[in-house]
């Protein structure tokens, strides 16, 4: 067995504020809209031969109705559902508002996405503006105020915790989170609310029985790396609420994972490519996954021999942090890039827009989407990797990379 | 409702929350102190505590049973009633939000170390009759909880008011606050045999109306101005009462609790109990 992953240590006396404003496109929406109020919405592009659903309001919710899902079965689920269409510019300046007035209150405000969340960090900044709770309440009255918006908020020691504890309120409520009862708030809370924990994760703790992220306390970093191998660092971490990731300001870049190959003959060989392409994936997967986050947006860049550079990028129907997801965006952001004949020296993969991503609760609902097979033979992946190693398995579309076996 | 733990005339004193990043800064608590482990700290000192974060969340059982697991058995709780419940009030929703309350502050009820849940009303709750009825209303959907009532409006000074509340055996807080326009003055009335409860929010005149707590809870009371309030309306209440609550709720720069430290010194020069 190798080294256990030795754990990070949380940063002591912050005070993080989360605030989410639940279905927010519907929010914003209603927020224009009385009529729309207490009753079931769904947003998705009703005229798209294949539309999905790119929010819906918690009645909806409660009828079955889940993002991702076809239009046409989530109105199966919803049959008195009012469907709009989608409208990011909207939803876009909506979070532009709701930034602008969460600004004079901290002084490191996150844009997380355009799906109504921010976090605040507030430590420190106790004399001048008060408790963390009255900050997160005073903003929520504005909001509330000014949007109709009523956000969610938290007040935690991280954006782990924050993050968790709105989950655990929504659609309507509050929750603080104070620093020493990381531990015990995180113990009765499904791991499947756990930001980062992926449902390939979830799937194998499933395996062994565990549910709540207090079942997995008892497990040492070098019992959870036997088992989960190059995930058992973040997992020893997330469930016992350890986060010392930062707050990033406007000012400061907004978080990307990037993977670059160079290959090691320049190449136009559409198979030799996407088997980099793959291997790039897989790298910006882990990374993601360690850090928690899940990408909306996948970008390449192709250096060309010529020297001839073009990036382009496509986004996925949600936020992910699975390969075989990341892969088909991927996909979809060479094949704008890719329109020329002559060699590739370089590849760069760009994930951004990353965000927490989705909490993976449908995975105990009766669904057979899509994600589910894929989520399957990850998993199949893994297991098998971790009983015989890294190397015993890989897809046979990395066949053709550069990579060593 | 009787309380078995205090002694007949004991005036505990404590302050209005206890968890306040700037207590470490001036000293209360040692540099570095989680604020999950500020509670024992406290309860060196202080045998009762105002739980206040509880006015911008609902209490949740687990949390609330997981500080009574951190103090030692004889220390009491009083709980601030939510604020869905008193400053922002929707019609269809507070009967729920009451009984969620209720099953939040259930885990210190059962273990009889609830000594009242109190309900402060905003200066715009003035005693209009559709205001007497919500409160009405909602004394009776927390019924069999002890309760203590603070008004910031002066029309609620009325002696109807008083009769009433003696009637329903509900607690009237006494308050020391600036002296300004409106707000509800300081009385030494007792409408409570069981208790009387007092709450100290500081004299800022300045700061009061600025809706920033940090400048209007700034205040340091000197002890003169304590030993006026003993003189003039404490020793009269404890009187009344089987056991009375002083509270200090000026906790900028940890003044509230060494402004609680000096009154339980003041208290005990008189020869009065404090617990």
């Amino acid at each position: 067995m190798t080294d256990a992953p030795l754990p990070r240590r949380a940063v002591p006396g912050r005070a993080i504020i989360h605030l989410n404003v639940a279905d927010f496109a519907v929010a914003v929406e209603r927020g224009l809209d009385m009529r729309l109020c207490r009753r079931p919405v769904i947003i998705a592009a009703q005229a798209a031969a294949r539309a999905i659903v790119y929010d819906m309001s918690e009645e909806a919710f409660s009828a079955g109705v889940r993002k991702g899902m076809p239009l046409w079965r989530a109105q199966k689920f919803c049959r008195d559902a009012h469907v709009l269409p989608p409208k990011p510019d909207r939803y876009e300046r909506a979070m532009r508002h709701l930034f602008a007035k969460a600004l004079p209150y901290a002084p490191r405000v996150e844009l997380v996405d355009d799906k109504g969340h921010l976090f605040l960090d507030v430590t420190g900044t106790g004399r001048l503006l008060g408790r963390p709770e009255d900050i997160a309440w005073k903003i929520r009255k504005e909001v509330r105020k000014d949007f109709g918006f009523d956000p969610v908020w938290s007040v935690a020691p991280n954006k782990l915790l924050a993050k968790v504890a709105t989950r655990i309120v929504k659609p309507l409520g509050e929750y603080i989170v104070e620093e020493g009862e990381e531990e015990e708030f995180l113990k009765p809370i499904p791991v499947a609310f756990i930001p980062g924990i992926e449902k390939p994760d979830i799937t194998q703790m499933f395996e062994f029985n565990l549910k709540k992220a207090g079942d997995l306390l008892h497990w040492n970093a070098a019992q959870l790396e036997a088992v989960f191998q190059n995930r058992a660092r973040h997992i020893y971490e997330a469930v016992r609420g350890i986060d010392p990731s930062p707050v990033l300001s406007v000012d400061e870049a907004a978080p990307v994972v990037n993977v670059d190959h160079p290959f090691g003959e320049d190449t136009n060989d559409a198979a030799i490519l996407e088997a980099a392409l793959y291997v790039c994936v897989e790298k910006a997967g882990g990374e993601l996954r360690r850090r928690r986050l899940a990408a909306g947006r996948v970008g390449v860049t192709l250096d060309y021999t010529d020297g001839v550079r073009v990036s382009r990028a496509a986004l996925g129907e949600t936020a992910t942090a699975v390969d075989p997801a990341l892969f088909r965006v991927a996909m979809k952001a060479v094949a704008l890039a890719w329109r020329r004949r002559v060699r590739i020296r370089h590849l760069k993969l760009v994930c951004d827009r990353l965000c927490y991503p989705p909490s993976q609760v449908e995975l105990f609902a009766d669904n057979e989407y899509r994600n589910c097979r894929e989520n399957k033979l990850v998993c199949a992946i893994d297991a098998i990797r971790m009983k015989f190693g890294e190397q015993a398995v890989f897809f046979g579309r990395t066949f053709n990379s550069t990579r060593k076996w | 409702m009787q309380y078995p733990q205090i002694k007949q005339g004991a005036i505990l004193v404590g302050t209005s929350g206890y968890s306040y990043a700037d207590w470490m800064e001036y000293g209360f608590y040692p540099a570095g102190t989680k604020s999950a482990k500020m509670l024992p700290l406290y309860a060196e000192h202080f045998r009762i505590t105002e739980l206040n974060n509880t006015w911008y969340q609902m209490p949740k059982a687990d949390a609330t049973a997981r500080r009574l697991a951190l103090v030692p058995e004889k220390f009491l709780f009083t709980v601030k009633l939510t604020r869905s419940l008193t400053h922002e009030v929707e019609p269809e929703f507070w009967a729920r939000r009451a009984a969620e309350f209720r099953a939040g502050i259930a885990p210190l009820q059962q273990a009889g170390r609830l000594l009242a849940v109190l309900m402060q009303l905003p200066p715009s709750f003035t005693r209009t009759l559709e205001n007497r009825r919500y409160l009405g209303n909602l004394m009776a959907a927390l019924e069999g909880v002890p309760l203590a009532v603070e008004f910031r409006h002066k029309s609620w000074a009325d002696d109807h008011v008083f009769a009433e509340l003696e009637k329903r055996r509900v607690t009237l807080v006494a308050v020391d606050e600036p002296p300004l326009p409106n707000l509800f003055p300081p009385l030494d009335v007792v409408t409570n045999p069981a208790l009387f409860y007092v709450r100290f929010h500081g004299r800022n005149s300045g700061g009061w109306h600025s809706g920033n707590m940090q400048k209007q809870f700034d205040y340091d009371y000197a002890a003169a101005e304590l030993e006026e309030w003993i003189e003039k309306r404490i020793g009269l209440m404890a009187r009344k009462s089987a056991v009375g609550v002083l509270f200090f709720n000026n906790h900028v720069r940890a003044q509230a609790p060494n402004n609680a430290l000096l009154m339980m010194h003041l208290l005990r020069q008189r020869g009065l109990e404090t617990g």
